[in-house]
């Protein structure tokens, strides 16, 4: 954090650090029901083996990743791509405090856990499906 | 390319090959702290695409920021005095000046510019 | 009344910091060995965790965000991940002993087996968790557990000399009988009582349960600072009793009904009936609070829907975590382990969990992004950072304490 250094170029857009603004942070749907956190971000790929050519478009985010993610990142490692659960960042609506998506948890990938344990356990018990009296 | 991996790579200059050195060519300058990203892509229903404006890298830390990265943010003392410290040095490289995002490490280009990473925009 | 049941949160859930069954009895030697001599430990960690606990619920009110959501966000996932382990083995060894500890007080008040009454307290409290409204839960809990005030009645009716009270209390010293590390062991584990974490995890989540915005920022502070001071009132009120009593008969505490005795010498049998209700409701109630802390920290950590005011089936996995904290709870509880010793050993894990929730509800407590102008003033930071300081010093000295003096014994 060296204050005599220039500013960068001004941006078009609104800047998002990655660490600040979207790692770790929950994630809810339209109705504002929690589906995940933040556990890692996919960006389109840079080729690690080459030089990267002069003028090369920039990477942009894919997609937020969640389940197994996490574990790669606290632990380290690599889980491969097939088994990574997403969010494509064209669902994604606003990004503030939370980041809100633009459509129904109901229908994601990750929300497949919530809803096998509710449909198999949870709704099954009495009363599981009722407002708290 | 997932972003974890990216994160806490060391960032090494690129050797000068006997031109005129700038300050940073060749050597470790760091480790990539964090990622700059701004939404200024193709436009979506829902957002634009945020495209990755460059790398921030810290001399001596690769841990967190705790969020002190923004300069309008000063309380408690001595928090925001410590995490500056440890972060001291660091800068911004902008996407155009990476020459390599390899495995095990992120090369900058020759002549590369160290802009400032503060983030003092109202949120 | 609306204002009264308002403070309802802040009562229960300082019965799960000052008065949960652990506490009960951990007041209640404190009191019979060392006087009041410890009361000013107390009254530490009640500034400390009103300080604390009203920066989580004003994050809470003003960003919708509870406590742990914030230390996942702020921390990342592998400080989160430490704190969450620490914080989770807390409740879960909290949750085995209140669940014995509602046993216990119900054979007190029954003369029936406490270990037949633990299938019962389990299930009662997974019942309240699965069915009954927050608001209903908080209020019938706190103002239940409220009879314990018949402590301070007790000390009333037994006369004590009050001069040589206040003299152990405001200039204290360490009694001739006891080792200056057993006084410090016994220092700690009142401080780390009094702030433990899933205090600031079950009043911020509360707060988000009862929908808390800026509005009820007033509505926030009163809580805390009603139920909290309260909490330590009746911790001491309790010390005293043990000191004015058990201290000169030289009875060593060791079960729960040598806590009550001071009650029933005092105020008779009516005083014991209200101490036994009180004993009930306030174990209770603090079975419930570390109940849904263990759902609330696992939900928020992994960014799980949450929160009693859904139905079960829309916040299936928090439900199912506590069904088998619950469950695990009565499993330990059925080898036979005392209850009351569970607790003790929560004061190690505390040393982990204790800075790593500070210090980020301080941070985000100061972040504009968050709070916008309601951001922490200047004497709150600096009273923050030197109660930041004291956390680290205790949880740095206690493991050393617990080792040096064999759990205070």
């Amino acid at each position: 954090m060296t204050l005599n250094r220039k500013p960068p170029p001004p941006a078009a857009g609104r800047i998002l650090d990655a660490q600040l603004h979207l790692m770790d942070r929950q994630v809810l749907d339209v109705d504002a029901v929690p589906v995940t956190t933040v556990d890692d971000l996919e960006l389109t790929d840079v080729d690690p083996n080459a030089e990267i050519p002069p003028g090369s478009p920039a990477p942009v985010i894919i997609s937020l990743l969640t389940g197994p993610a996490l574990g790669t990142r606290i632990f380290g490692g690599r889980p491969p791509s097939r088994r990574l659960v997403r969010i494509p960042w064209t669902d994604v609506s606003d990004v503030s405090v939370v980041i809100r998506l633009g459509v129904s948890g109901e229908h994601l990938d990750a929300g497949w856990v919530q809803r096998w344990v509710r449909d198999k356990i949870i709704a099954r018990i009495p009363g599981g499906d009722h407002d708290p009296g | 390319m997932i972003l974890g991996d990216l994160l806490g790579l060391p960032v090494f200059g690129t050797p000068s090959r006997g031109s005129a050195a700038g300050e940073y060519d060749g050597g470790r300058l760091g480790k990539v702290a964090d990622a700059r990203f701004v939404l200024d892509g193709q436009p979506h229903q829902l957002t634009s695409d945020a495209r990755l404006l460059g790398l921030i890298v810290s001399p001596h830390s690769s841990g967190s920021f705790l969020g002190y990265e923004r300069t309008e943010v000063r309380h408690p003392w001595p928090l925001p005095q410590l995490l500056r410290w440890r972060h001291r040095g660091s800068f911004l490289v902008l996407w155009e000046d990476i020459a390599f995002i390899g495995r095990e490490e992120v090369q900058l280009r020759q002549g590369f510019t160290a802009y400032s990473t503060a983030l003092d925009r109202p949120e | 009344m609306k204002r009264l049941l308002g403070v309802a949160l802040g009562i229960l859930t300082a019965i799960g910091g000052f008065v949960d069954i652990g506490d009960l009895v951990t007041n209640a030697v404190v009191g019979s060995r060392f006087g009041l001599s410890l009361a000013w430990v107390v009254g530490v960690g009640v500034v400390g965790i009103c300080l604390f606990a009203n920066m989580s619920g004003r994050v809470a009110a003003v960003s919708g965000r509870a406590t742990f959501e914030v230390i996942r966000e702020r921390l990342g996932p592998r400080a989160g991940l430490a704190n969450l382990s620490a914080s989770f083995f807390i409740n879960l060894m909290t949750v085995t002993a209140e669940i014995g500890g509602v046993a216990l007080a119900l054979q007190l008040a029954s003369s029936v087996h406490y270990l037949l009454w633990i299938p019962v307290a389990a299930a009662a409290v997974w019942l309240v968790i699965w069915r009954v409204k927050f608001k209903i839960m908080e209020n019938v809990t706190g103002l239940l557990g409220l009879t314990l005030i018949v402590f301070a009645v007790a000390l009333f009716l037994l006369k004590p000399d009050w001069m040589v009270l206040a003299g152990q209390a405001f200039s204290p010293s360490v009694p001739g009988e006891e080792t200056v590390s057993a006084y410090w062991y016994y220092a700690i584990a009142l401080f780390g009582a009094a702030m433990t974490p899933y205090e600031v995890f079950f009043f911020s989540s509360g707060a988000v349960e009862e929908g808390w915005s800026i509005k009820d920022l007033v509505q926030s502070r009163i809580n805390v600072l009603v139920g909290f001071p309260l909490g330590g009132f009746l911790s001491i009120a309790i010390a005293a009793c043990a000191a004015v009593v058990l201290l000169p008969a030289g009875i060593e505490v060791t079960s729960l009904s040598q806590v009550v005795l001071p009650v029933a010498e005092g105020a008779g049998k009516v005083g014991l009936a209200f101490v036994l209700v009180g004993l009930v409701a306030a174990t209770f109630g603090a079975a419930l609070e570390t109940t849904l802390s263990s759902g609330y920290t696992l939900a928020q950590f992994f960014g799980w829907s949450w929160g009693k005011f859904r139905r079960p089936a829309q916040a299936a996995r928090f439900h199912l975590a506590m069904i088998i904290c619950l469950l695990v709870g009565i499993a330990v509880l059925a080898t036979g382990v005392d209850p009351i010793l569970v607790t003790e050993y929560s004061v190690v894990f505390s040393a982990i969990a204790l800075p790593l929730t500070y210090l980020p509800i301080l941070i985000v407590a100061n972040d504009p992004q968050y709070m916008h102008e309601h951001v922490n003033g200047r004497v709150v930071n600096a009273l923050a950072m030197v109660y930041l300081v004291i956390i680290l010093c205790a949880s740095l000295a206690a493991i050393p304490l617990m080792i040096l003096t064999g759990a205070g014994s």
